[in-house]
């Protein structure tokens, strides 16, 4: 296939009035002569034959490529700044509110919740690994897991993150939350207005290992 | 100095003792002197599965309480003289069992042979406490199920406390089989998968055994499985035993049913 590339100045327009379209052209022919007219919208015979006699390459009714202005351009990043600006303050607000609601001792456990244990914090607890089934974690605090859960949780903190599998059995200030509404990624479970609110945190599963 | 394996599984039924039983000889086929040792103290079934029933004159309590030594209470395998067992006391029960005096006896046989292989009680209780306390090495079995499973992370979790390597500082080697497997329920999803199992015990794997009817009349004839070459079971047994041995033996995926040509035909068409 042999193929080559130009670039075109294209005039496009709409004929309204057919007189003074060929007049305009008539006076500005050295200006177009080496222009690809566009012509979107009516287009009779006399202008066919008059483009023809003038020996203009014309197109009738065709959709181009828009190119977008400068300005255009400008507008769009600026949108675009200003969307992430908002998402970052959303993201801090949250941050803020949710470590306003910390405790002070945290505690930090790395190793797998077998089944029969129980682990009983006063405070917060930040657990990287698994709660197997038959096991229990109760915090007075908040509760962050990061791997699955399988077993019951017994949480008095403002809030808890985890992933629960439906084996598991979370008792949230003192109410049983719906496993089903726990789908299969993480979520934060809150206490607002006297309400368990529970919302996934983020539409995939996280993988937290470096 | 040999070294010491508890065989464990938490609940019952999962197949601890034919596990132990397949084990001791296929350790013994491979030339090391290997004892099995039964601490269902009250329960004993071993000596039946090894085909031994009838040679048992002294039981570990006798020997603990020094009624009888060790040398007396020993008994050789018929098949493989590498192969020693030491019976359970049927008339007493697990409460006679001390610390002290299971660690002389685990440090007596220990001196004598390269492999010890103790053979837990079902439960969590002090029987089962006894006999992993001065183990080096567990063997856990489980069955693809979750009450199994549930128990046998039980077990772990008392071994990783209360075992006397643990509470030195040191780890205590944990190695899973997975016993009972049907290859057809695991790809219709009935039977949980052993990378399930393995996420949630966490331990390394040892082997998969299949789910073979052989076994039942292995057990009840006192013929271990492993002695079966056509069994499926042992050559499970088989590869496990190499394992431990120090070979280095390919995992064979018996979780995919392995169907004959005829049939693979015939699957075709369907």
């Amino acid at each position: 296939m042999k193929s080559k590339q130009y670039s075109v100045k294209v005039y496009e327009t709409t004929i309204t009035n057919e007189v003074a379209f060929m007049e305009f052209f008539d006076n500005n022919y050295t200006l177009f002569k080496d222009h690809l007219i566009v012509i979107s919208g009516n287009l009779s015979s006399t202008i066919k034959v008059y483009l023809e006699n003038k020996k203009l390459s014309y197109l009738h009714d065709v959709s181009l490529p828009k190119g977008r202005t400068r300005k255009a351009l400008e507008k769009e990043l600026q949108a675009e700044q200003t969307e992430r600006a908002v998402l970052a303050q959303i993201s801090q607000n949250e941050i803020n509110r949710l470590s306003s609601q910390l405790e002070n001792n945290l505690t930090v456990l790395d190793e797998m919740i077998r089944s029969g244990r129980e682990v009983d914090i006063k405070g917060d607890l930040l657990l990287l690994n698994r709660v197997n089934s038959g096991a229990t974690i109760k915090t007075t605090g908040n509760l962050i897991i990061t791997k699955v859960v399988e077993g019951a949780i017994r949480c008095a903190g403002h809030f808890m993150m985890l992933t629960a599998s439906p084996k598991a059995n979370i008792v949230f200030h003192g109410v049983e939350v719906d496993n089903s509404l726990l789908e299969d990624r993480l979520n934060r479970v809150e206490l607002k207005n006297n309400e368990i609110i529970i919302t996934p945190v983020l539409k995939k599963e996280i993988n937290w290992a470096l | 100095m040999g070294i010491v394996i508890a065989v464990i599984s938490g609940k019952g039924g999962v197949g601890k003792t034919t596990a132990t039983a397949n084990i001791g000889l296929g350790i013994a086929f491979n030339d090391k002197k290997c004892v099995v040792v039964d601490f269902d103290i009250g329960q004993r079934n071993l000596d039946m599965v090894l085909g031994l029933e009838n040679r048992v004159v002294y039981d570990i309590v006798q020997v603990m309480e020094g009624e009888a030594n060790i040398k007396q209470a020993l008994i050789k395998s018929k098949v493989n003289e590498n192969l020693h067992f030491l019976a359970a006391s049927q008339t007493k029960d697990k409460s006679v069992l001390e610390s002290s005096k299971v660690e002389k006896l685990v440090a007596e046989l220990k001196e004598s042979f390269d492999f010890v292989i103790l053979d837990a009680p079902a439960g969590i209780e002090s029987g089962y406490e006894h006999t992993i306390e001065f183990a080096d090495a567990a063997i856990i079995i489980v069955n693809p199920e979750v009450s199994s499973i549930r128990d046998a992370d039980r077990a772990i979790g008392i071994l990783d406390s209360k075992s006397a390597k643990v509470k030195a500082g040191e780890d205590v080697a944990k190695y899973l089989i997975i016993n009972r497997i049907v290859a057809d329920m695991v790809e219709s999803g009935e039977m949980l998968k052993s990378d399930d199992i393995l996420e949630i015990l966490n331990i390394k794997l040892l082997g998969k055994v299949p789910e073979d009817k052989g076994v039942i009349d292995a057990s009840n004839q006192g013929k271990p499985v492993i002695l079966d070459k056509k069994s499926i079971a042992g050559q499970a047994y088989k590869r496990i035993t190499g394992r431990l041995c120090g070979e280095k033996v390919d995992m064979k995926d018996i979780e995919i049913s392995d169907k004959g040509l005829f049939k693979k035909l015939t699957g075709i068409f369907r």
